[in-house]
């Protein structure tokens, strides 16, 4: 393609953008705008008690550490089924991806409520865990940290694997025997040839994730309640029990602005690794 | 033991579902050694040498390299190099990189790989090159990087699969020459594969002709091209004058008479008088006229290529088997094609086979 060509192409993406300026980015500007308007004018002052309030602080933290938690495991459970699927063939392939692709068409509520039966003190993990004597007697797993991250990573996992599937699948296998020829051990092989060409899969499956796990909204709602909350969680109790419009935006501000880092950190992370693989 | 062979396989045998790609195979290497692996695509060549590299495992089969049993053991414990026909060079590392992987990965101290990677950038000629990633490089030299880093590390054996397969036809011979040399400057024992015939000639100092999963026979290359051992090596290698015939006569000095559309013709053999037999006759031992020797036919001419040094005369013959003759020294002028021309060549140079019933 010439860049003539090229630039009146570009004219394509004109339809998807104003209908994304009108209906998203306007509403958008117009609620972080109102969390910088004060009685007196402009003012960073619902910012400053916003964050002078330790409570918020222990909102923040709660977000953080939730997403972090369940990018964490989805990374760990996600990477060796991405492995797996790149290398299955015929019948298995196509079995390992509808398992991988099929969820995603469940609602996220129907998945939340799922798990809520689930995580229950008589539900299947508990049962499970005292079966194998891991636990001593039943426990309830539902509201509680452990029981969202493992209700969030399960819906988020597909969004981690595919990224890193997309990438393993272009690694030619020669070069696995290629170091193995070379006197290699699989797990040398595996963190200079792997790993090194699977991180920009691996950044941007985390980067998905954790920009999803940093602001859900359903999922903490059903599986934690009214007494852990989260950015979005938070956002949506100001918004729609407390009529409290200037925390929310406050709240949505934080929220974006921190999504927004994680987009753009990671994404210049990953064109840094590319350049230099 | 000097006289034991260095790599020694013996009775390898592969099936991958139904199909069985080795049936059996014997093959031994002594140290030093360039041997080539020569057959048509799926004759099970590239799987033997999987197989020895430990990047596929037998179905039975004896493995010993330099004394030691290692069919057992995983590729990266083997001590032997393969160069890929991709090269399969790693695309995130620089050339240097890429040549240092295997003595990095052995835990080599720094100082001895600085000074190894060096040496093998200068005998690959690719100093000026060090730094660059490997996907800037051409064909031929990624195909010198792959060389390098194979030979880095030192392996007792050097399998080679098919790796000048990629690279044009002049840059091939020249890696073909450059390998040689190189290979032997090491002292390298080297096992290659390849389909292409010239370049098995060329540089093995012996060639093993595989069909179906077996070797059909392991000599030099010049007795290969001398004495084919069978009708597929005298096929494969080499271009020849097949005329197949049945045998009406057999006398006790071991010759027979054969019957052909062309005449009877004799030949030395062994054969039951009634038999199908196929002779063969390289094209440069056939002779223009009466004088080269007691076999004599007279075949019709269709065309003439001129292929520079030699020129290829070629003949109508009653079967899909083809006539021809090569010669370095002109025809003779009046030749034009749809005349009957006649030849003649001698009974020891006439081969015979006893024929395939399929054919």
């Amino acid at each position: 393609m010439n860049s003539m060509a090229g630039k009146r192409v570009i004219w394509l993406a004109v339809p998807a953008l104003a209908f994304l300026a009108i209906f998203y980015a306007a509403p958008l500007f117009y609620l972080l705008a109102r969390s910088f308007v004060g009685p007196s004018g402009f003012t960073f002052g619902l910012f400053s008690a916003f964050l002078a309030d330790a409570y918020n602080w222990r909102v923040i933290g709660n977000t953080l550490r939730i997403a972090m938690l369940v990018t964490l495991v989805c990374l760990v459970v996600g990477y060796p089924v991405a492995l797996a699927l790149a290398r299955a063939r015929g019948f298995a392939q196509v079995i390992l991806l509808t398992a991988i692709i099929l969820p995603l068409s469940v609602g996220v509520v129907v998945k939340a409520f799922a798990w809520q039966i689930v995580l229950r003190r008589d539900g299947a993990i508990a049962r499970l865990l005292v079966s194998t004597g891991i636990w001593d007697e039943p426990q309830r797993l539902l509201f509680t940290e452990p029981g969202l991250v493992i209700g969030a990573a399960n819906v988020f996992l597909p969004f981690m694997i595919l990224p890193i599937y997309s990438v393993v699948k272009l690694i030619d296998p020669r070069l696995w025997e290629a170091g193995a020829t070379l006197g290699a051990s699989p797990l040398y092989r595996f963190r200079k040839i792997i790993l090194p060409l699977t991180m920009p899969g691996i950044i941007s499956g985390m980067a998905f994730v954790f920009s999803m796990s940093v602001s859900m909204f359903v999922i903490p709602s059903l599986l934690m309640g009214d007494r852990f909350q989260t950015l979005a969680t938070l956002t949506g109790r100001s918004f729609l029990l407390m009529r409290n419009e200037a925390l929310g935006s406050a709240t949505a501000v934080v929220l974006l602005v921190l999504a927004v880092s994680i987009v753009v950190g990671s994404t210049w992370l990953s064109r840094r690794i590319g350049r230099s693989a | 033991m000097p006289d034991s062979p260095f790599l020694d396989v013996r009775q390898a045998t592969k099936s991958f579902g139904a199909t069985r790609v080795l049936d059996g195979v014997d093959l031994a290497v002594k140290r030093g050694e360039f041997v080539s692996l020569l057959g048509p695509s799926g004759c099970g060549k590239t799987t033997l040498l999987r197989l020895i590299a430990g990047l596929a495992s037998a179905d039975s089969g004896n493995f010993e390299l330099d004394g030691q049993e290692i069919a057992r053991l995983p590729p990266h414990r083997r001590d032997v190099g393969v160069v890929f026909q991709s090269y399969a060079l790693f695309p995130h590392l620089t050339v240097s990189e890429n040549i240092a992987f295997g003595l990095k990965a052995k835990g080599a101290p720094p100082g001895e790989i600085t000074a190894t990677v060096r040496q093998f950038l200068g005998l690959v000629h690719m100093e000026s090159m060090a730094d660059r990633s490997v996907r800037a490089l051409s064909g031929g030299q990624q195909q010198r990087v792959a060389v390098a880093r194979a030979l880095a590390v030192k392996p007792k054996l050097l399998l080679l699969d098919e790796p000048f397969s990629a690279l044009d036809r002049k840059l091939r011979e020249t890696m073909q020459i450059e390998l040689r040399r190189l290979l032997r400057e090491l002292a390298i024992t080297a096992i290659f594969v390849t389909h292409d015939q010239d370049e098995a000639l060329i540089m093995s100092d012996r060639i093993a002709v595989m069909n179906r999963g077996r070797i059909e026979q392991f000599a030099t290359p010049e007795a290969i091209y001398a004495r084919p051992a069978t009708p597929f090596a005298l096929e494969f290698v080499g271009l020849s004058t097949r005329i197949a015939g049945t045998v009406t006569t057999y006398d006790d000095a071991g010759f027979v008479t054969v019957e052909t559309p062309q005449g009877p013709l004799r030949a030395k053999g062994r054969f039951a008088v009634g038999s199908p037999v196929l002779l063969g006759i390289r094209p440069e031992c056939i002779r223009f006229g009466e004088g080269g020797g007691e076999n004599r036919i007279a075949p019709v001419l269709t065309d003439i290529v001129f292929q520079g040094a030699r020129v290829q005369a070629h003949f109508e013959s009653q079967s899909d088997l083809p006539i021809l003759i090569e010669t370095s020294t002109g025809l003779p002028s009046e030749l034009a094609a749809g005349m009957p021309v006649p030849l003649s060549f001698a009974v020891e140079d006439t081969l015979a086979y006893p024929a395939e019933v399929a054919r």
